[in-house]
């Protein structure tokens, strides 16, 4: 049932570069869905009518669909506007939406966390709404994100598996391909999930700690 | 001008001189500071504020006293607006907000500029050095640049003691330092009035103490200051008027000398006594 | 998009519902014992069950699918596409309600077992009647976000040929090629279906509470 130990040194290498794409892919999602999600967060709780909803929307769908059946909108269903994207932008625009989706929640909820006190004290010394956040409330709010945000990032990650469905040539895709050829199927597969599990189980394993200490600062 | 000069150059006067009343620096239109009429707040069909009227003299310390629920914290926050009053009217120097109507931000951070606030429960930044804490909104709001905001808040900090604290984080300190860096924090806006609310509750007796002796020294400089307070001493022997409130209504108002040892509403008398009885 | 196209996509409904379900079932029960041995005092038996929940979570669902379907299906014995879907759905499920038990049972004060010991109750009926009552009531509402994650989950079957929501999305946008409104209806009727959820944990939330407060 294991791979044998020729047949690993032959799939290495093409299970690595589709390692490389799924880490490319989670990258690039997180740098870009990260922001997204810190100005969804703000849109959700700003005064503007228009603001308020549009975000609210973007959030509702981003979340409340399968990232399979977003990915699969913007991959296939796009190109009905006019718009062709290629599987990796695909990926990435569709990853980067449900990252900023879940973010704005996680933000969002880190800042209702902060003590009503620091809103006092902000708005008693005289700062402005904007500054009240950029010195005040986001400092103190990205701290209680951390942690889930490390956390969602794992899961982004893994998501990006989701992306053989779009032929987009990332880990899950190479070793699917190597066992319709070799019919070696479960070895190749085991061997793909180990390559994951290396990467998610000492992250999850560092997000622990990270959860622990920030758990700490929070007592003090 | 400099800031510094308004708290340290005048002269330590004892209470008793200050509560003639009048003598002191004439300011604002009729010789007050603060000048509230009619100020109301309700909370659904409960009255929190009964149409308040208020004046504040230039350097007059006003304890407020009552128990819990009597709307003093609220009349306080409603003074710099962190509570939004229903109707009636906030003076502090020349600006005059009208609580019915809609107020803009820029508006109310003139207001605030004008008012200092310590809470009960210091809200200090606890991601800022202490120094950075003083001196944030000179900053911000002054547009003070950086080296300009840290050198007056240094002097703030040494004023309340803690000059060596600079550069820690609030995290580090006791809950009497931390209230006496949310003074100087409060300071470094050049106020003209002091706000605090039950600035000693939270705190152990004894450092209670270090934060009531850096307000006494306040109250001597000549600030105007309107406490809210627990502390029947403070009230007693530093104030110069205190203010006793009921159900969100002034139930007597007078010299401290007269409202704490002669009250004359039956109300009053109760209250003293159940604070005394403890 | 015709109403005969929306009746297309609504015959994934319940294979859907019944994945989500399953899978929701076997976690919940699988659970119970694999957090009885990552709590065990016995370290060989603890070690075991942790690596098992790290690595069941370590590797995405996807790939559990077909490592089953294709790995374990094609070569050493025949499964059905749903079977594997239900199975390695539910093995991933177990894993994640053992760390939400965890989490909840964490989360009762140890006055709670400290009274339990003084009253001479044994481990076992502590955590029966005391800590697991208590447990249960602050697990829900994870359990209930969980549940709405893990229907969303359910979407990477159709990768297998489970002919659910997704799969029939897919095959509807080929076909008809209008897979914007298709993926449209299909990304809705996810949403659609998590509302009910959502309005059952609240108001079992609230029903318990009320219980508890009074």
């Amino acid at each position: 049932m294991l791979p044998a130990y020729e047949e690993l040194v032959a799939w290495l290498p093409e299970l690595l570069a589709g390692l490389t794409i799924s880490l490319q892919v989670a990258a690039l999602s997180l740098l870009f869905g990260m922001p997204l999600g810190l100005l969804l967060a703000l849109g959700v709780i700003a005064r503007s009518r228009i603001l308020k909803t549009v975000s609210l929307v973007l959030v509702e769908i981003g979340r409340g669909a399968p990232a399979l059946v977003l990915l699969q909108f913007i991959y296939f269903g796009l190109p009905a506007t006019g718009l062709t994207l290629g599987s990796f932008t695909a990926a990435v625009v569709a990853l980067a939406w449900n990252t900023g989706a879940y973010t704005s929640e996680i933000i969002r909820a880190s800042l209702q966390s902060i003590p009503r006190g620091q809103r006092d004290a902000a708005e008693a010394i005289g700062l402005t709404g904007v500054d009240e956040l950029r010195y005040v409330l986001l400092p103190q709010a990205l701290r209680v994100a951390l942690p889930p945000l490390l956390g969602f990032s794992i899961l982004i990650f893994q998501g990006t598996s989701l992306c053989f469905t779009i032929a987009l040539p990332e880990l899950v895709s190479r070793a699917y391909e190597i066992g319709s050829g070799t019919f070696r199927y479960f070895p190749v597969l085991l061997a793909a999930g180990c390559l994951y599990a290396a990467v998610s189980v000492p992250a999850a394993i560092l997000v622990g700690h990270v959860e622990k200490r920030a758990g700490r600062y929070a007592e003090r | 001008m400099d800031g510094a000069v308004l708290y340290l150059a005048d002269p330590p006067q004892s209470s008793q001189d200050r509560s003639n009343g009048g003598i002191m620096m004439e300011q604002g239109s009729n010789g007050t500071v603060i000048r509230l009429r009619a100020l109301s707040k309700h909370f659904g069909a409960h009255t929190v504020l009964d149409a308040i009227d208020l004046d504040v003299r230039p350097g007059e310390v006003l304890a407020i006293i009552g128990p819990s629920g009597s709307g003093k914290s609220t009349l306080l926050r409603c003074i710099n607006y962190l509570e939004r009053p229903d109707g009636g009217t906030i003076t502090i120097g020349p600006t005059t907000i009208d609580a019915s109507m809609p107020v803009e931000r820029a508006e109310l951070s003139k207001l605030r500029r004008r008012v200092g606030m310590v809470f009960q429960s210091f809200n200090l930044f606890p991601h800022m050095t202490v120094l950075r804490n003083v001196s944030i909104a000179q900053e911000r709001v002054l547009g003070r640049s950086r080296a300009e905001a840290e050198e007056r808040a240094m002097q703030l900090l040494s004023r309340v003691g803690l000059a060596d604290k600079a550069g820690q984080h609030p995290g580090r300190c006791s809950g009497g330092q931390q209230q006496r860096i949310a003074i100087a924090r409060a300071l470094a806006l050049d106020p003209e009035v002091m706000l605090f609310d039950e600035p000693t509750s939270a705190l152990d007796p004894e450092l209670g103490l270090e934060v009531l002796a850096v307000m006494r020294e306040l109250a001597d400089s000549g600030m105007t200051m309107i406490v809210v307070t627990h502390e029947m001493g403070f009230a007693e022997n530093v104030s110069d008027t205190v203010m006793m409130m009921a159900d969100g209504d002034i139930v007597e108002k007078g010299s401290s000398n007269q409202v704490m040892r002669q009250p004359q509403q039956e109300r009053t008398k109760r209250f003293l006594r159940a604070v005394h009885d403890r | 998009m015709s109403q005969a196209d929306i009746f297309v996509i609504l015959r994934g409904l319940p294979w859907t519902v019944a994945l989500t379900l399953g899978a929701f079932l076997i976690g919940s029960i699988v659970a119970v014992p694999l957090l009885a041995a990552r709590e065990s005092q016995f370290l060989p038996l603890r070690l075991f069950a942790m690596s098992l929940i790290q690595v069941v979570r370590g590797i995405p669902p996807l790939l559990w699918l077909f490592i089953i379907f294709f790995g374990l299906g094609m070569s050493y014995f025949p499964i059905s596409p749903f079977v594997a879907a239900l199975t390695g759905l539910g093995l991933i499920a177990a894993a994640n309600m053992a760390e939400i038990y965890r989490g909840a049972l964490k989360s009762i004060h140890h006055g709670q077992w400290e009274a339990a010991n003084a009253l001479d109750l044994g481990r076992l009926s502590t955590v029966a009647f005391i800590i697991a009552p208590q447990a249960l009531r602050v697990a829900l509402p994870s359990a209930a976000s969980y549940l709405i994650g893990l229907m969303k989950e359910t979407a990477v079957a159709s990768t297998i040929g489970v002919a659910e929501l997704a799969f029939q999305g897919n095959r509807l946008s080929q076909l008809t090629f209008q897979g914007l409104e298709v993926f449209a209806v299909v990304g809705l009727l996810y949403v659609v279906l998590s509302l009910p959820v959502a309005w059952l944990s609240r108001s079992a939330d609230a029903y318990l509470r009320s219980k508890v407060a009074a």
